[in-house]
């Protein structure tokens, strides 16, 4: 029972006069846990941004759960957008309410249930992302930055997505919270069936958790698949990318 | 016994509001056969119906023991790891509204706070002001420019066109009075005493205290959020110095300069009124207003305004560097910058009002 979830088709997109993407074209299949790397400025984070629906791009298609995000109507966009979960790279809490009621708004605004049950669904998810109890109440100026992760991944969560955009989910992070945050987001994919779309830099990401990575360079997908078929690709940026593992996999082995 | 489970159990799913009722009996095992489809919240939700139902919620309260039987594999893991953390979800969560003796108790503390916060912040500027008079070569004359840029020059527009706009209402609501006793060349008399010793003063006072006290407020504490303040300290440099003394400074001038001007425009809107209603040409009106205005009732005004200037660019510093690392406390920090400034400009007022008719000024 494999399906497409995202469906991208030779998109184009230009920036302040720069080309950013010169058809790209991907595709991700249900259950996948995808990673899209790339130097900087390649237009990875643009094209997540269009891919959920916040920046338009020039021409091309995107579908994402079978709805061309560009091409429906508001309301419909509204209602695809709470089929899918976004984790931002600073986590983007908001910082006028506290943990639990930052899970528990996606809920109130899209359910019907009423607020007790909300905040009771807000504590299950974030019991499920690893954080105990006693944070619930806490104001999100108020805890560390691995934590702020986890409690905007529990509300990308809140609604039970079938999909999870994650912009650099291990930037700012220690290795050892990353790490754990790795394993989280493989568990909660493993046991919730999600698909999962990640932005990332973190080699160590790609090495434990992907299934496939897509590589995004001068505009286009320069290559996908596993990290092995990545690396018989002969591309200066990739080739150096990699070489920066290289050496820690030796020492390790 | 076995309950089976059918359905859609999801989160969209608009059942979710009435669950069915708990199944009557004991029952030990739970038969997924029957499930579409299955998330997590609709797994808590299976949980908590089949949780025994007179018990109270607490916090110990733990999932239903049962056996998952027949399930999809996919279900069985979301059941799995929902039954798992099951107990969290069993404490109290609705909220206790506060005592108003709590609200109270906040509210005192909240205020003592910003008075002991407003002295210690005065207390630091001075010591920063005595190191800048020793080292004048660490004063910051370029931002004083940009500063005085944007509170004095970008403000001229709007302070003159709000006092000439009060001297022609002023004028004319007292020229109708005025008309009916004959008195109109008092008229003069007037607008310009209440032009220069109050009304421009306050007003302006009150004008920067909204335009500029805020912009200050607001800038130094997405400065504190973006941390680019603990940056400034870091690279060996006095936050007062480049960013608190630049301000106060620029208030210092444009308040004054603002009043002056204020004042010039009050009483030109006042003679626009005269000729109008009042027949008092510009000339009649000047040689009135030499008679009448003498150097005194000026200096009273435009010396408010560097009191005024002070405390509300003291206010603004203080608070924007008060800012809490969220937006939500910019917001507040910059609303309450505001209220203080207009209460403090209007008691400075008042204050002052008693002092000069005590000294018979």
């Amino acid at each position: 029972m494999r399906d497409t979830v995202i469906e991208i088709q030779d998109v184009n997109t230009t920036l302040g006069g720069k080309a950013i993407h010169r058809g790209v074209s991907l595709n991700v299949q249900r259950g996948e846990v995808i990673a899209l790397i790339g130097g900087s400025g390649t237009g990875k984070s643009v094209l997540l941004r269009e891919i959920i629906g916040l920046s338009p791009p020039d021409s091309g298609s995107i579908k994402v759960l079978g709805e061309a995000v560009w091409q429906i109507k508001p309301a419909r966009l509204g209602s695809l957008r709470t089929r899918f979960g976004v984790l931002f790279q600073d986590g983007a809490l908001f910082s006028s309410m506290s943990v639990e009621h930052n899970i528990a708004t996606p809920l109130r605004e899209h359910t019907q249930l009423p607020l007790s049950e909300c905040v009771r669904l807000a504590r299950l998810k974030l019991a499920l992302v690893g954080l105990p109890p006693d944070v619930a109440t806490k104001q999100p100026s108020e805890l560390s930055g691995g934590m702020r992760k986890r409690v905007a991944l529990a509300r990308a969560l809140a609604l039970d997505p079938e999909l999870l955009f994650l912009d650099e989910p291990t930037s700012g992070l220690d290795p050892i919270s990353a790490r754990a945050f790795d394993r989280l987001i493989r568990l909660l994919s493993d046991s919730l069936g999600l698909t999962v779309f990640l932005v990332t830099h973190d080699l160590d990401t790609l090495f434990s958790i992907i299934d496939r990575v897509i590589v995004l360079s001068d505009g286009r997908v320069l290559g996908e698949g596993s990290i092995d078929r990545l690396r018989g690709i002969d591309d200066p940026w990739l080739t150096e990318y990699f070489s920066t593992r290289t050496g820690r996999v030796q020492e390790e082995g | 016994m076995t309950v089976l489970a059918s359905g859609d159990w999801v989160v969209h799913n608009p059942d979710m509001v009435r669950p069915p009722a708990r199944p009557a009996g004991n029952f030990t095992a739970l038969d997924g056969s029957g499930l579409t489809a299955l998330d997590t919240a609709g797994a808590w939700k299976l949980l908590d119906v089949l949780r025994a139902g007179d018990e109270p919620l607490s916090a110990s309260g733990g999932a239903p023991s049962l056996e998952f039987r027949n399930f999809k594999p996919q279900h069985l893991s979301i059941l799995r790891l929902v039954a798992q953390h099951f107990a969290v979800t069993q404490a109290d969560a609705t909220r206790h509204p506060a005592s108003i003796r709590a609200v109270l108790g906040r509210g005192a503390l909240t205020f003592w706070q910003h008075v002991l916060g407003l002295l210690n912040f005065v207390g630091q500027l001075t010591f920063e002001l005595a190191t800048l008079t020793r080292h004048p070569g660490r004063y910051r004359w370029r931002e004083l420019g940009a500063q005085t840029q944007a509170i004095f020059i970008n403000a001229i527009p709007i302070s003159i066109a709000l006092i000439f706009l009060l001297g022609v209402v002023f004028a004319y609501l007292m020229g109708v009075q005025a008309q009916k006793y004959g008195a109109n060349i008092f008229v003069v008399d007037g607008v310009a005493m209440a032009i220069c010793r109050e009304l421009s003063p306050v007003i302006l006072a009150i004008l920067v205290a909204g335009r500029t006290g805020a912009a200050i407020t607001a800038q130094l504490g997405t400065m504190k959020v973006t941390e680019e303040i603990d940056a400034i300290t870091t690279l060996g440099l006095s936050p007062y110095a480049v960013l608190v003394v630049p301000r106060l400074i620029a208030l210092q001038i444009a308040l004054p300069l603002l009043v002056f001007l204020g004042d010039i425009a009050g009483v030109l809107g006042g003679m626009m009124v005269a000729e109008q209603q009042l027949d008092i040409s510009p000339a009649m009106f000047f040689d009135r207003l030499d008679n009448i205005l003498d150097m005194k009732t000026v200096l009273v005004g435009l010396g408010k305004a560097p009191v005024f200037a002070l405390f509300i660019g003291l206010i603004a510093c203080r608070m924007g560097f008060a800012v809490k690392r969220d937006a939500q406390s910019v917001g507040v920090n910059t609303t309450s910058t505001v209220v203080q400034s207009i209460v403090a400009v209007i008691v400075l007022n008042a204050i002052f009002a008693v002092i000069f008719v005590r000294l018979g000024i």
